[in-house]
């Protein structure tokens, strides 16, 4: 045999070809300056009782102050120091969509993918989501405050709900046009299981997409929470929430602007990180695409 | 018989393209020249340049190549020199490009009498006068019955009607050179002839000169005067037709005409190969390009760039050849030609396969009922026997993919029967799926699309190993056996497909449809989507597979040219029907159907020939829709020997004719005498 001539090289290791893509994607400008603003937000977050400790409920007669060095957004109606609250804040909503988000990712991606199993599930599916599309998220989330309660379970199960159909229809439409492909005609002529031709060649293909959605719907989740929390059916103060805080906000608009805009500010460096991830995710996964 | 002065002279053109900081040169030093009334052909294979050379003359250069050095005379301007306003006039005005795709070229929500209009327009024809012009320029490219359609949208015309279009709105302000990029390269060949003529006959009627850019060497015998191969991003030939196809100058030149299959010749054993494949541009070889696949290659072609020269004794030929520049001439082939191989018969094994009346049926459906089936595959039936290749031939909608796919499981089976090595398979169940596929294999079209591009090489194989059920450890050896088995490196087992070139992709494929070890080879269209030079060794390596490992084959083809050296018998396809059928050498020395007869007669032969054009049988129109076919024989609508052609004969709108003829060969016509008389006797 004249195979032993040449030597076979070892055998790569085939997990990390995956996920080196995705770290070689973050790695990119956008991607490092996403990940560094997301990192900073959650560490203010999570840092904040140690570093102001006591700090968010505080109140003191100094209402309404400007800002100054000491409140860099100044102090609210209680007295309570705005920028404190915001960074209060972020535990709430991004705690929300890190649970949220992914749970609605690997329940879309499933139901969007069922179509493979059973058409009947698929095409089923697809006509929940058309609903779920059709109702305002407001109205969605509203309807599910009714049903649970308000707080914090009835704002995963909303955001997760919203969520869903942007998962599964990416899944459906990566499963309809990889189905069509020639290498997987080629492993169902193997005789290659449906599990396998799954798991091998239709969802390594899919998921390019659905990273990208993660981080855009992580942005959606937390507008949704504010949204909900502006009209009282988040979360109930004193928690601080993002929504909460722009609830109460809004109501002194002129005396201090800051009230609302701090919250504003913090969502939109949120908004800003996840979309920085995105882009330098949905980069590469056309790289790999063109290649 | 020169024409005068060349419209269009370029000189020395080169182009890089800059990949960041890096440049990598596309061109080098390209030259040639194109007169009236004559038709240049540019030949060559991907990355091969000639597509650059088109558009670095129109300044419609992608954004990242740039002309570095080299002028392009057209009417004694320098196109490369013009600003961009003096261009835009040009561009349409005085020189017309026809692209290769016609789905792409024309808008989709504009009317085609607005497209062309839009053209006249652009250019400081009156409106008043654009309409009438329009419809005489669809008449002129022949357009039945312009003033309806001339309001209709570009999808409601066919592939080649579409390229009518674009070549109406080519000739509309009377441009002088017209440069048609692959014009044909996505048509049928019985289109693709109606095309060819059509530019043929505008050469002749208005005098214009064409560039005509292809791959195929057939069409550049059939229809061009002059012709400038291009390899690597450089000329490496130049001379009129006859003189090159007669007596090339240049081994690339040489080794591509030989390694060609050929229609009219007889049968070989074993194509004469190019070895390697054709070169990335950013990786050239030192030297002359083609030295590390030339079997002439002496140390000079290692080291120094062969310049483009005349040769001595030969007016007009320019080769780029040390060895041809140093003897006067290249050396005569070494090369053996084999002997012809008889087809061979294979009555006395039992068939691996038996097809029986099958129909292939498709409907859409969804919450809101389904539409009506359109029958893809209309009671077809074939046998195949170990050992044997069986060419299935028609063209694009005829229904060949379907009944391929069909018989592995991949499409539904509406009627008929399907027995694989004796065992009815036609429900496909578990155990006769079970059957399928350990008997059968399918070697796909596209080798960009086959391979999964995120599972190396090793893991492709793995996947069909596991299926065969050979154990975890010994896989490896395996897959490096049938690497070797398709000519491939074993030590290629990690790499990712996107590290292959076209040829070695279907290579692997080969060698994944090989890992069950199947009696029963499906290849659909394995070649056409590779570079000439390559299609060789890919037809070899099928060859010399299936006559060690006794497979049958059944060989799925658009181009005549190859069916006929790998088949031993073929059945021709033409609207979900096989039409005939036979022993190879019969069916293409003495076609029974008129299908038959025009495809044979429409495939271009890399022959140089002046009269080719006006002796083919073109015909009209485009295959009826199978949604709803014609009554009686399917052809009939097409047929030069039907009634379109012989009112009288109304028994071929009446009655099917059914599969019929005193030997192996059948073909389903009423009149199968005739058909013979339909291809034109080759010139020598």
């Amino acid at each position: 045999m004249t195979m032993s001539q040449t030597p076979v090289p070892a055998r790569r290791p085939v997990l990390n070809e995956g996920v080196a893509r995705y770290l070689r994607a973050l790695a990119q400008p956008q991607g490092l300056v996403g990940c560094g603003l997301l990192l900073l937000l959650i560490a203010a977050a999570l840092l904040a009782p140690v570093v102001f400790p006591g700090g968010v409920d505080q109140q003191s007669r100094d209402s309404f102050l400007p800002p100054s060095p000491a409140h860099p957004f100044g102090t609210d109606e209680l007295g309570r120091d705005i920028f404190v609250r915001c960074i209060y804040a972020l535990q709430v909503s991004v705690s929300l969509v890190i649970v949220s988000v992914p749970i609605a990712a690997v329940a879309g991606t499933l139901m969007g993918l069922s179509g493979a199993v059973s058409r009947l599930l698929g095409e089923g599916f697809q006509r929940l989501f058309d609903i779920i599309l059709g109702f305002p998220s407001l109205v969605l989330g509203i309807c599910i405050v009714i049903i649970i309660g308000p707080g914090w379970l009835s704002l995963v199960v909303t955001i997760v709900i919203f969520s869903l159909p942007q998962f599964g229809r990416l899944a459906r439409g990566a499963l309809l046009s990889e189905e069509g492909r020639e290498y997987v005609l080629a492993a169902r002529v193997l005789g290659v299981s449906k599990g396998k031709i799954m798991l091998r060649h239709i969802l390594p293909n899919a998921l390019d997409p659905i990273f990208v959605q993660v981080s855009l719907s992580m942005i959606a989740g937390i507008f949704i929470e504010a949204a909900l929390s502006i009209v009282g059916l988040g979360i109930q103060p004193p928690t601080p929430s993002l929504g909460t805080l722009l609830n109460v906000g809004i109501r002194y608009v002129y005396v201090q602007p800051m009230y609302t805009a701090g919250p504003i500010i913090m969502l939109l460096l949120l908004a800003l990180a996840f979309n920085l991830i995105a882009d330098a995710l949905n980069a590469q996964a056309l790289k790999t695409r063109g290649e | 018989m020169r024409s005068s002065t060349p419209l269009i002279e370029v000189q020395n053109l080169r182009t890089a393209f800059a990949f960041g900081s890096r440049t990598v040169p596309a061109l080098h030093d390209v030259s040639f020249e194109a007169s009236p009334g004559r038709v240049l052909g540019i030949v060559g294979e991907s990355g091969s340049g000639k597509s650059l050379t088109a558009r670095a003359i129109m300044r419609m250069l992608p954004e990242n190549a740039s002309v570095e050095a080299g002028e392009a005379r057209f009417d004694g301007r320098n196109l490369l020199e013009l600003d961009e306003n003096a261009m835009r006039a040009i561009r349409g005005a005085e020189i017309a490009m026809v692209f290769q795709d016609p789905q792409t070229a024309l808008n989709p929500v504009k009317t085609v009498g607005w497209q062309i209009e839009e053209a006249l327009i652009v250019h400081g024809a009156a409106k008043a006068g654009a309409r009438s012009r329009a419809i005489e320029l669809l008449s002129m490219v022949g357009i039945p019955e312009p003033e309806r359609r001339i309001d209709e949208f570009p999808h409601q015309f066919s592939g080649g009607m579409r390229q009518r279009v674009v070549i109406a709105i080519a000739i509309a302000n009377s441009a002088r050179l017209i440069i048609a990029d692959e014009p044909t390269t996505a048509l049928d060949v019985t289109i693709q002839a109606q095309v060819l003529r059509l530019l043929v006959d505008l050469k002749q009627r208005l005098g214009i000169a064409v560039i005509l850019i292809t791959h195929d060497m057939g069409v550049v015998a059939e229809i061009c005067d002059d012709i400038v191969v291009m390899y690597a991003g450089r000329v490496v030939e130049r001379g009129t037709v006859e003189a090159v196809f007669a007596d090339p100058q240049h081994p690339y030149t040489r080794d591509l005409l030989h390694s060609m299959p050929r229609i009219d010749s007889e049968r070989r054993a074993e194509l004469p190969t190019i070895p390697g494949a054709t070169p990335d541009l950013s990786r050239l070889p030192p030297g002359c390009p083609f030295h590390p696949r030339c079997s002439l290659a002496e140390d000079v072609c290692r080291t120094s760039v062969p310049p483009l020269a005349a040769l001595p004794g030969r007016p007009g030929r320019l080769t780029a050849c040390h060895v041809a520049q140093r003897l006067g001439a290249l050396p005569p082939r070494t090369a053996a030609i084999e002997a012809p191989v008889a087809d061979r018969q294979f009555h006395d094994q039992a068939p691996i396969l038996v097809v029986e009346d099958l129909v292939v049926e498709f409907s859409r459906g969804g919450l809101f009922g389904r539409t009506p089936p359109v029958r893809a595959v209309d009671h077809v039936s074939l046998d195949l026997r170990p050992g044997e290749t069986l060419g299935l031939v028609g063209e694009s909608g005829c229904g060949k993919t379907s009944l391929s796919r069909a018989l592995v499981g991949l499409n539904p089976i509406s009627a008929g029967k399907v027995e694989v090595d004796g065992m009815d398979v036609t429900g496909f169940d578990a155990a006769q799926s079970a059957k399928v596929r350990e008997q059968v294999q399918y070697v796909f079209q596209d080798p960009y699309a086959s391979l999964n591009p995120r599972l190396t090489i090793r893991q492709i194989l793995s996947e069909a190993l596991e299926q065969r059920g050979v154990a975890r450890g010994a896989r490896e050896a395996e897959a490096a056996r049938l690497l070797d088995m398709v000519g491939l490196d074993p030590s290629y087992l990690e790499r990712y497909p996107k590290a292959f070139s076209g040829g070695q992709r279907q290579r692997i494929g080969i060698a994944r449809a090989l890992a069950v070890e199947p009696r029963l080879l499906i290849c659909d269209e394995p070649v056409s989507a590779l570079d000439v030079s390559i299609q060789a060794q890919v037809i070899n390596i099928l060859a010399e597979l299936r006559d060690r490992l006794g497979l049958g084959i059944l060989f799925i083809a658009h181009d005549l040219s190859v069916v006929r050296h790998l088949s031993d018998r073929v059945a021709v396809m033409y609207l979900g029907r096989i039409v005939e059928t036979g022993p190879a050498a019969e069916v293409y020395a003495r076609p029974r159907h008129p299908y038959t007869a025009v495809l044979l007669s429409s495939t271009p032969r890399p022959v140089p020939d002046a009269d080719a054009m006006s002796r083919k049988i073109v015909l009209g129109g485009d295959m009826p829709s199978p949604r709803n076919p014609p009554s009686g024989c399917r052809f009939r609508t097409r047929c030069p020997i039907g009634p379109l052609y012989h009112p009288d004969r109304q028994i071929c709108v009446s009655d099917e004719p059914a599969l019929s003829g005193a030997g192996a060969q059948k073909a389903a016509c009423h009149f199968p005498d005739e058909a013979a008389g339909l291809v034109p006797s080759s010139s020598p």
